[in-house]
């Protein structure tokens, strides 16, 4: 998959910080970058205006505010919270993070942790390869076609076409009808004769 | 951008010492209009020679070494009008030179039978060159004109940096996605040609992308700074 996360630490310790951020790169795990965060007031001000995908935190970062206090004011509300325990912990404490890594964990045992994460964002086609429904909407999708007119051709509901359109997206990584179009041609669903634009 | 020496660059070091460890930091220099020749130059003579403002160079230098900066500490020191000089001759350099020249090296690194492909690969292309021009020329006609009115003292109701921020997308993504459509699906012998080419959009995706973090990271809070400054001088 080339979905690209955007990943944040924060933690007050310096060493610990730069051995987690050290421990992640290795893991390659497909990320546009991981963001140091020092204390609970850079925080604040990055949560709300970057949008991260993941957060590692130290739940006992001072100055630190609630967990829902941080989903309230982040500006990705899918965003995942990992706590990073160093030390014994109240269970109410950690129970509302979506993930634990601990200080004491071994790289798989991260990588595991992360990737079980990122692959619920994600939803559920892994596979590449489309079905024949999602083959028919590609090509009208190419022609410039709208979803409603695509619905009215395949005799489906807007709705349906929507959500094939969104699984054609998560299965290919592609957003863009120019890059389709270069995936449709690739695997002869299409020549560029049938393209109007291309003309 | 590779790390090559960790660490932040203050006045006193040695320019050529700069450049030799980080070579990617040569951009910086060519966006400042700088001249090469440093001799022994120190950071701060070689930027006061070109008249440059030496912390804001240093700032995207110390940006573009490091992974991530605290954004917050930095802004104070910044020269606005330097900082504006430094994005647009970045937008100069990718609109009029890195992506017509990597359209020219990938026009010819296509192979010729795969016709139909290959103008399917160009219209993508074209249509990405389009995207970054409209984004890059609304900072130019939108953004840099509001921020030289806010430092004239002027404050415009109806605009304001955060308008920016909503709006402002990180452009390199779909170079990226461009890369890996060709990576996973242009059957091609791997050519010189070919790998000149990739290796020519890889670079690019961290050009575009230390770009935009100069944007966000520096020119925004600048700018959300001279905003709060002109309201006070306003009362």
């Amino acid at each position: 998959m080339n979905v690209h996360i955007k990943i944040a630490v924060a933690e007050s310790s310096v060493i610990v910080r730069t051995g987690i951020v050290s421990v992640l790169q290795q893991l390659s795990i497909n990320h546009s970058g991981i963001s140091e965060i020092e204390d609970a007031e850079q925080l604040r001000s990055l949560l709300g205006r970057q949008k991260y995908d993941l957060l590692i935190i130290n739940p006992l970062m001072p100055g630190l505010f609630s967990l829902q206090q941080m989903r309230k004011e982040s500006v990705n509300h899918d965003m995942k919270y990992v706590a990073l325990q160093n030390s014994l912990l109240d269970n109410s404490v950690l129970k509302s993070y979506d993930e634990i890594i601990s200080l004491y964990d071994s790289t798989e045992q991260i990588k595991e942790k992360i990737n079980s994460l990122i692959t619920q964002t994600d939803s559920a086609g892994n596979s590449e390869s489309l079905t024949v429904r999602e083959k028919e909407i590609t090509v009208c999708v190419i022609k410039g076609m709208t979803n409603k007119q695509i619905a009215d051709t395949l005799c489906l509901s807007t709705h349906t076409v929507i959500s094939h359109r969104r699984n054609i997206t998560s299965k290919l990584q592609i957003h863009s009808t120019a890059g389709l179009t270069i995936f449709a041609i690739v695997n002869k669903l299409v020549t560029l004769d049938e393209i109007k634009k291309y003309q | 951008m590779k790390k090559l020496k960790t660490g932040k660059y203050r006045e006193s070091d040695s320019m050529s010492n700069l450049i030799c460890c980080n070579y990617p930091a040569l951009l910086v220099l060519s966006r400042f209009g700088m001249k090469l020749g440093f001799k022994d130059k120190s950071i701060e003579e070689a930027c006061n020679d070109n008249n440059v403002d030496v912390k804001t160079f240093l700032a995207i230098v110390n940006l573009l070494l490091c992974d991530d900066i605290n954004s917050d500490n930095v802004n104070n020191s910044l020269f606005i009008p330097s900082l504006i000089l430094y994005l647009h001759n970045s937008h100069d350099y990718f609109v009029n030179y890195r992506l017509p020249d990597i359209r020219e090296k990938l026009k010819n690194a296509l192979t010729q039978e795969l016709k139909d492909l290959n103008k399917a690969v160009l219209y993508y292309f074209d249509e990405y060159v389009s995207e970054v021009r409209n984004h890059m020329s609304y900072e130019e006609e939108t953004v840099f004109p509001y921020v030289h009115s806010l430092m004239s003292g002027k404050k415009n109701i109806k605009y304001n940096i955060g308008m920016f921020i909503k709006q402002h997308n990180q452009i390199e993504a779909k170079l990226t996605e461009f890369k890996n459509i060709m990576i996973k699906y242009y059957e091609t012998e791997s050519t010189n040609e070919i790998n000149n080419v990739l290796f020519d959009i890889f670079n690019c995706e961290n050009d575009l992308a230390l770009h935009n973090a100069v944007e966000d990271k520096l020119f925004v809070p600048a700018i959300v700074e001279l905003e709060l400054n002109t309201s006070i001088k306003k009362l």
